[in-house]
């Protein structure tokens, strides 16, 4: 990465834009469903132009990584996420159908490690569809979680606890 | 066979929505309804549609898409919903045990202010 005066002025291509199109395009390919090289071309058009302007005008873009560590830590994480969700549907279908809900909610502090705003979100995110908590604000580093039951107020055990299993593959993704 | 799969996915999807609008119901206050809702919705949306993918295979790209958008936005909304209802104040229930956001408003040492994104300035927020 170009730590000099010229960052502000994007080069061309812009750093993070080639992946962002091939993003794109595999979207464009999966939404239309067919091989066609009349799509295939016009999307290919279509989703340069959009990398470019996004690519371009924002940083968020820049950081992803696209190496085979990164592969493998996305499949990681995508296995950990899903095994997490139905926990946190299943933890949530107890409480809804017991007699009496008997819980003790509280809005708690999660520090996070990931730097970049689009590895943030991911945490967010993820954080919102794992057992028991939802995100209510983000300021610098610290995540505000409405935790449906509160076992700790102490920032590194909530951390812990929280984003830990995350964070790590997160953090090799994203940065 | 292969139908009777796809309705079994999509009866597990309904069970969890129907379990989300339960919680709705059933919850305390507007953030563990907010809770409820997310997580269920998102499981339950995605076993239908992965049950109509066994209905209709020409369809399994598209679906994936749109499990894919529901992914990533359905936290997003939950994320604005109980932002924007702490930020108007609304009651928590009486068994709530912390509130690590409010601590941090009060002091206003370790947050740095952010201005306008915070939602104006301090005094206009206690008129709820």
């Amino acid at each position: 990465m170009p730590v000099n005066g010229q960052e502000n002025r994007p080069g061309f291509p812009p750093q993070g834009m080639v992946s962002l199109w091939v993003v794109l395009f595999v979207v464009w390919m999966a939404a239309n469903s067919t091989p066609a090289i009349e799509v295939a071309l016009l999307g290919a058009a279509v989703t340069f132009a959009l990398a470019y302007a996004f690519a371009a005008s924002s940083e968020a873009w820049r950081r992803i990584r696209w190496t085979p560590a990164g592969f493998y830590h996305f499949l990681a994480y995508t296995g950990t996420f899903l095994v997490e969700l139905v926990k946190a549907n299943l933890a949530m279908m107890r409480i809804v159908y017991s007699p009496r809900i008997d819980i003790r909610p509280g809005i708690v502090r999660v520090r996070t490690r990931l730097r970049s705003p689009i590895g943030r979100l991911a945490l967010a995110n993820t954080i919102a569809l794992t057992p028991g908590s939802l995100v209510l604000d983000l300021k610098d580093d610290v995540l505000y979680i409405h935790w449906i039951d509160v076992r700790s107020t102490d920032v590194e055990v909530v951390s812990a606890a929280m984003a830990g299993s995350f964070e790590e593959h997160l953090e090799q993704i994203f940065g | 066979m292969i139908e009777l799969i796809g309705s079994l996915f999509i009866l597990a999807g309904a069970v969890f929505l129907f379990s989300a609008g339960l919680g709705l119901l059933r919850m305390p206050d507007a953030y563990t309804r907010i809770q409820a809702g997310t997580k269920a919705t998102t499981l339950g949306n995605m076993l239908v549609l992965a049950g109509l993918a066994f209905y209709h295979p020409g369809w399994i790209f598209k679906l994936i898409l749109v499990i894919y958008f529901v992914l990533m936005t359905n936290p997003v909304s939950s994320h604005a919903l109980s932002r924007a209802a702490y930020r108007i104040r609304t009651p928590m229930t009486s068994a709530t045990m912390a509130d690590a956001l409010a601590e941090d408003d009060a002091g206003g040492d370790g947050a740095p202010p952010e201005g306008s994104a915070r939602g104006g300035p301090p005094g206009e927020r206690t008129g709820r």
